[in-house]
């Protein structure tokens, strides 16, 4: 896990040395992967903008002016930081303090005017008393409306407005407040005119909502309303740049069109490869419960618009099952625009997925359970946004909607804008140097492996493994604690289990290797069960296992090894396992369905791996 | 004890201000930094109040000149906490 001061302490130094395209590359990583605290945004806020400003990027910035009734300096560095976290270089800037028509005036149209508009109001003066209601309404509306005129009609630029709020209800109390004659009825009315009035094509950002979602208590800060005019704590700060740069996005790109979603433990919970289709949590219990209210949330999304994707790590056949034959599934096969399952990287999934459906990454959200799988795709298509996901999918929905992934104005003639910021967006992405390959990605993973023989600390564990494990497993012999205490305790047995980490936790006991000696011809060992856990498929894991495997056959004088496939349902995914390892296949002999292999250890070299392994641990078998 | 805070403090200037080579002392006040103005003066107060975990109130901030005056108030609240 980076910390917060490493990227701080990499990005001055890098900007120190004049390298300013790595110091912003830097901040991104830390803005994306969400690893900065509110100080930390604001601080990456004013570095980034002071290299942007400086034109270290290439992309044409976009302009965003933000002109309140109250101080903004923060926010510019806010919206400055979640733009670049974001990878849009936005040259942002404020007006003076409740200096809004003033502002307006001196700027001219054409070259150099601001792309958007953000217009921030203060309740102060809606809420200072005196005229009647309506009357302090209707000033306040022909106000911005004059700001709506100079941006749309003389500088053609486009708005953002942002509404009021209220921090307490005031006077009247909980109950009245929210009365036209309360404050909070008078805030609420008012929002209602801006919204009834804003010029077609206008954002609004709604204040009221999003501070609420967040809590007042917490929104606000109203110290530094005293100190200096601006009320937003730095956590409402961060909140309302988020807040903010949707609207932008909303204006010029558009909201995100693909949302692409990972199976087992996103949509449902368990592995459906292990537990099949009616084993998965999504109805019973409370785990079921939060996965099911995750799915009528994903459902919403399709409804309005949003297309959705599966990119699973799974046999194609087990990943569909459940959504026929799972009747508590919210779900259903068809609300899918795409439907990838496999065992390839998500980065090659998702990069079909946008093919078929002939849409840019740059309007994909993906989400995964997985903290591996993102930072895979983070690293193989930097512009498929990638939220952070937490453990706890009762929190699934919320967290998807605080990303504002999917914020929209009922623009009509988005279409024809939308193209134009397509071709930038490509530009943009076609100056970016290349990114990194597969192994880069395995290699900076730094899997370490824990190799040892079979102990009795070890057996329940391996006999619970041989009774679940379907996917990776060769021949699926499901041997009883019994069956197994005879295999290792064979003359020359090779029992072994294999434990993995790697930098983002430990995966526990993940496979297991038993080889014994073949009954006829004591120079051979046949691999009498091999398995791994789903969850390290597709690092080399299985490469590195049959590496140690292979140094243990040789330690004990063994000349070949026999390698046994029993096909089933489940395990197509490891049919050429064998072949791929270098073994031969055998003439089949009997009737049954089993595929034997064979290799000479004797000029066999350990497969190529990213696993590396942890010496200290390896006992003698 | 103050001269223990001072190290500290200087920490949170470094990175205040993007300056890793920036010394304090309590002499120090706001016209011997550049860039330190009256919003990053706000700034500055918010990041020591999450790093020393204190909160300050209106009536501190506006009596705050020097480092020193900082140090002894931060000193204030830790002892008292």
């Amino acid at each position: 896990m980076i910390l917060q001061k490493d990227i701080f302490s990499r990005a001055s130094d890098l900007e120190k040395r004049g390298r300013t395209a790595e110091a912003l590359d830097v901040l991104r990583d830390g803005l994306r992967c969400g690893r900065l605290d509110a100080e930390g945004i604001d601080r990456a806020g004013r570095m980034a903008r002071r290299m942007i400003l400086d034109g270290t990027t290439a992309a044409p910035p976009l302009r965003v002016l933000i002109l309140g009734q109250c101080t903004t300096s923060w926010l510019v560095n806010a919206v400055t930081a979640v733009a670049w976290g974001r990878g849009v270089p936005a040259m942002v800037s404020e007006g003076g303090y409740d200096n809004i028509l003033q502002d307006l005036d001196i700027l001219s149209p054409g070259e150099g005017r601001p792309d958007i508009v953000a217009l921030l109001p203060w309740s102060a003066r809606l809420l200072a008393g005196g005229q009647p209601a309506e009357e302090r309404i209707g000033v306040e509306l022909a106000f911005w409306q004059q700001a709506w005129e100079a941006i749309r009609g003389r500088l053609g630029s486009r708005i953002l407005q942002i509404g009021y709020d209220w921090v307490v209800p005031g006077a009247a109390g909980h109950s009245l407040a929210g009365r036209r004659d309360g404050e909070v009825g008078l805030v609420r009315e008012m929002n209602a005119a801006l919204r009834e009035h804003l010029p077609a094509g206008g954002y609004f950002l709604d204040l009221e909502q999003a501070s609420g979602m967040v809590g007042r208590a917490s929104f606000y800060d109203m110290r530094r309303d005293y100190w200096t005019k601006q009320p937003f704590s730095e956590a409402g700060v961060c909140t309302l740049a988020e807040h903010l740069w949707a609207g932008v996005r909303a204006l010029t790109s558009g909201p995100k069109k693909v949302l692409v979603l990972d199976l087992d433990n996103t949509l449902w919970g368990g592995v459906v490869g292990e537990v099949g289709p009616l084993g998965i949590a999504v109805g019973e219990g409370a785990d079921g419960e939060a996965f099911r209210g995750f799915q009528r949330h994903v459902k919403n999304l399709a409804d309005r618009g949003v297309v959705l994707a599966v990119a699973s790590k799974n046999n194609p056949e087990d990943a569909r099952e459940p959504f026929g034959a799972n009747p508590d599934m919210v779900l259903k096969l068809d609300d899918f625009g795409a439907f990838e399952a496999s065992w390839e990287p998500k980065g090659v999934t998702i990069a079909r997925i946008a093919e078929s459906l002939n849409l840019g990454l740059d309007s994909f959200v993906f989400f995964d359970d997985n903290p591996a799988e993102r930072e895979q795709v983070r690293r193989a298509l930097p512009e498929v946004e990638v939220p952070e996901v937490p453990e706890d999918p009762a929190e699934f929905a919320r967290v998807l909607q605080a990303g504002l992934w999917f914020e929209a104005t009922d623009l009509t003639r988005e279409d024809r804008e939308r193209a134009g910021q397509y071709a930038v967006e490509r530009e943009r992405r076609e100056a970016r140097q290349s990114y990194g390959t597969l192994d880069d990605y395995l290699r900076s993973l730094g899997m370490k492996a824990d190799v040892r023989p079979v102990d009795d600390a070890d057996l329940p564990r391996v006999v619970q493994l041989l009774s679940k494990t379907n996917q990776f497993n060769l021949t699926t012999r499901r041997h009883t604690r019994e069956n197994l205490l005879g295999l290792i305790g064979r003359d020359r047995s090779i029992p072994l289990t294999f434990r993995m980490a790697d930098r983002f936790g430990d995966y526990g006991l993940v496979g297991v290797v038993i080889g014994v000696p073949l009954a006829d011809d004591p120079d051979r060992v046949v691999i009498d069960t091999w398995l791994m856990s789903c969850r390290v498929i597709g690092r080399t894991f299985e490469r590195f296992m049959f590496g140690e495997f292979l140094g243990r056959c040789r330690e004990l004088g063994y000349r070949g090894i026999i390698g046994e496939y029993t096909p089933t349902r489940k395990n197509g995914l490891v049919a050429d396992l064998y072949e791929r390892l270098g073994f031969g296949r055998l003439a089949p002999s009997g009737g049954d369905e089993m595929v034997r292999h064979a290799l000479e250890v004797e000029g066999s070299a350990r497969p190529e791996t990213f696993v590396e392994s942890m010496e200290s641990a390896r006992a003698t078998p | 004890m103050n001269d223990q805070l001072l190290p500290r403090l200087n920490a949170v200037f470094h990175d205040v201000f993007d300056d890793a080579d920036m010394t304090i002392t309590r002499d120090t006040t706001a016209q011997d930094v550049e860039a330190w103005d009256s919003l990053m003066h706000v700034t500055l107060l918010l990041n020591v109040e999450k790093a020393f975990q204190v909160k300050f109130s209106s009536s501190e901030i506006s009596r705050l000149g020097r480092v020193g005056d900082l140090i002894d108030l931060i000193q204030a609240r830790v002892s008292r906490n």
